[in-house]
């Protein structure tokens, strides 16, 4: 059968499984204790793709998108920003409480995919899905968020930060749910850029990303995150050159954790750019990033 | 497994049968004969199978057709009203958005969703509204002509 052929009557191109719906937490977990492979299905824009490959050959999946609770937004300017593991990516673009108060989620989503993939992809399905390009992991480190895990032996918190363990690999368990994912609130005075130089415009074939924040309480100093992507076996945050900026840097303490950021990455080879290049692509792109937040930052104090 | 499914589709109310692994494009096609919606790549980097799933364009191959239970879809066939083409669709006619007419569809429906959240695009919200639609032919600058025009002509 050739995938490509005109669809006939009889084609079915996914492998036979089970689509199950469940309508709460506990349910959900009967089928992951159970013999037979589950997965979880949030938007399916990269499971579908994995099972039709033959990579992923569950006998059922979970549709998680109908749990209570996992399409909610909740934000409060103490407690912070509540994002349900089932809310599309879409909303990020569009939800206001997003644009005034976590611009990077909003500039950042923008730029994924496409419409059709945003109105289906889910937060809990792409952070789950550990891919050291997977853009949402940089806005999302940056602001700290955590994850927050349901299992049949209960609830726990994972900080984005050490949720990735590099090749694909996440600090789930296999019988986890993302239930909700965490963002503490920021002060208004709260910048960040997302910068990417990608082969395609839709995204794909990521040569490096970065995303740098910086923040400011009453004045004091100016705190920073910096986040880059395709330069390692995961999406991550170099809090040491994030120290080395910390205040208002000088063009020599840019130069020191641009610095500290080559030293701690480990680019791979890919078939569209050599290791080397996407190393030189990402200093270009976190210099460009952190010279246009501190522009923000002092056109904001005049 | 098999699911009793309905859901509405460009206006009808329908009721099938499907099984799990089924998508709906192979529904919408094989099952209910609206071969608007076109197999492109099946990998949600073409478009060509978009449609409206309660008002927000998707790639219906990348939809299992169970999930569209109790949902709202619609395809390029539910564009025309009482058999007169939709502004769109008049527009792609008149200024050559249709080359092999293949895309067509897909865009046609990116451009709908577009137009129900904003009536006068800029340019460059229309080629964002594009990103997840391919055109095998490249005939985007006159695809994009089209939509402008049509939203100039609407009230
Ligand atoms: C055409 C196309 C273009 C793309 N372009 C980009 C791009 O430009 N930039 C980018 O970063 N990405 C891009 N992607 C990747 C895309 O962002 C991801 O495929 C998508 O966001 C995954 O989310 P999902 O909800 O569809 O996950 P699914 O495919 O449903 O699931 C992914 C994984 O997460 C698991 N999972 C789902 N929900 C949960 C949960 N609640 N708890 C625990 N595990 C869960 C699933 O079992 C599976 O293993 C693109 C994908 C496609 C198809
Ligand atoms: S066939 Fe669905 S995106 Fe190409
Ligand atoms: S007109 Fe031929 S694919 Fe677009």
């Amino acid at each position: 059968m050739t995938r490509h052929a005109f669809i006939s009557m009889e084609t079915v191109f996914l492998k036979s499984f089970q689509y199950i719906r469940p309508e709460s937490l506990e349910e959900a977990g009967r089928f992951l204790a159970g013999d037979a492979p589950v997965k979880l299905l949030g938007g399916g824009n990269t499971l579908l793709l994995r099972i039709q490959s033959g990579e992923e050959e569950p006998a059922i999946l979970l549709d998680v998108k109908h749990l209570p609770g996992f399409k909610d937004v909740r934000y409060h300017h103490n407690q912070g920003l509540k994002l349900g593991a089932a809310v599309n990516l879409q909303h990020l673009v569009m939800g206001l409480e997003i644009r005034r108060h976590y611009a990077l989620l909003h500039q950042t989503a923008q730029k994924l995919a496409s419409p059709q993939v945003r109105n289906r992809a889910t937060i809990g399905g792409t952070l789950a899905w550990a891919s050291p390009v997977s853009e949402l992991a940089a806005p999302m480190l940056c602001y700290d968020a955590v994850c927050h895990v349901w299992s049949s032996r209960g609830l726990r918190e994972i900080p984005l930060s050490e949720f990735y363990l590099g090749d694909f690999q996440t600090a789930l368990a296999g019988d986890e749910i993302i239930t909700h994912v965490h963002l503490p609130a920021f002060p208004n005075r709260t910048y960040g850029v997302y910068r990417r130089q990608t082969v395609r415009h839709d995204g794909r074939r990521m040569i490096a990303a970065a995303a740098v924040l910086a923040y400011r309480r009453q004045q004091a100093l100016t705190h920073w995150r910096i986040a880059v992507l395709g330069v390692d076996d995961r999406p991550k945050r170099i809090p040491e050159a994030e120290a080395a900026l910390e205040g208002a840097p000088t063009e020599e303490e840019v130069d020191r954790a641009l610095h500290i950021v080559q030293e701690q990455i480990h680019p791979v080879d890919a078939d569209y750019a050599r290791a080397d290049y996407r190393r030189a692509s990402l200093n270009v792109l976190l210099r460009q990033a952190i010279l246009d937040v501190i522009q923000q930052l002092q056109s904001m104090r005049s | 497994m098999k699911h009793d499914i309905t859901f509405t589709i460009n206006g009808e109310s329908v009721h099938l049968t499907v099984l799990s692994h089924q998508t709906l494009l192979e529904v919408i096609r094989n099952d209910l004969g609206l071969t608007g919606p076109k197999y492109g790549c099946s990998t949600g980097e073409c478009g060509a199978c978009s449609v409206l799933l309660d008002g927000e364009v998707v790639n219906s191959c990348l939809v299992l057709a169970p999930e569209a239970d109790g949902a709202e879809i619609m395809t390029v066939e539910g564009l025309s009203e009482d058999d007169e083409l939709h502004p769109l669709q008049k527009s792609f006619i008149d200024h050559h958005g249709v080359q092999c007419g293949y895309c067509a569809p897909g865009m046609l429906i990116s451009a709908k969703a577009l137009l129900s959240r904003t009536s006068r695009p800029h340019e460059e919200e229309i080629r964002e509204a594009l990103v997840g639609n391919l055109c095998r032919c490249g005939a985007y600058a006159d695809i994009i002509k089209s939509i402008q025009v049509a939203s100039r002509a609407r009230r």
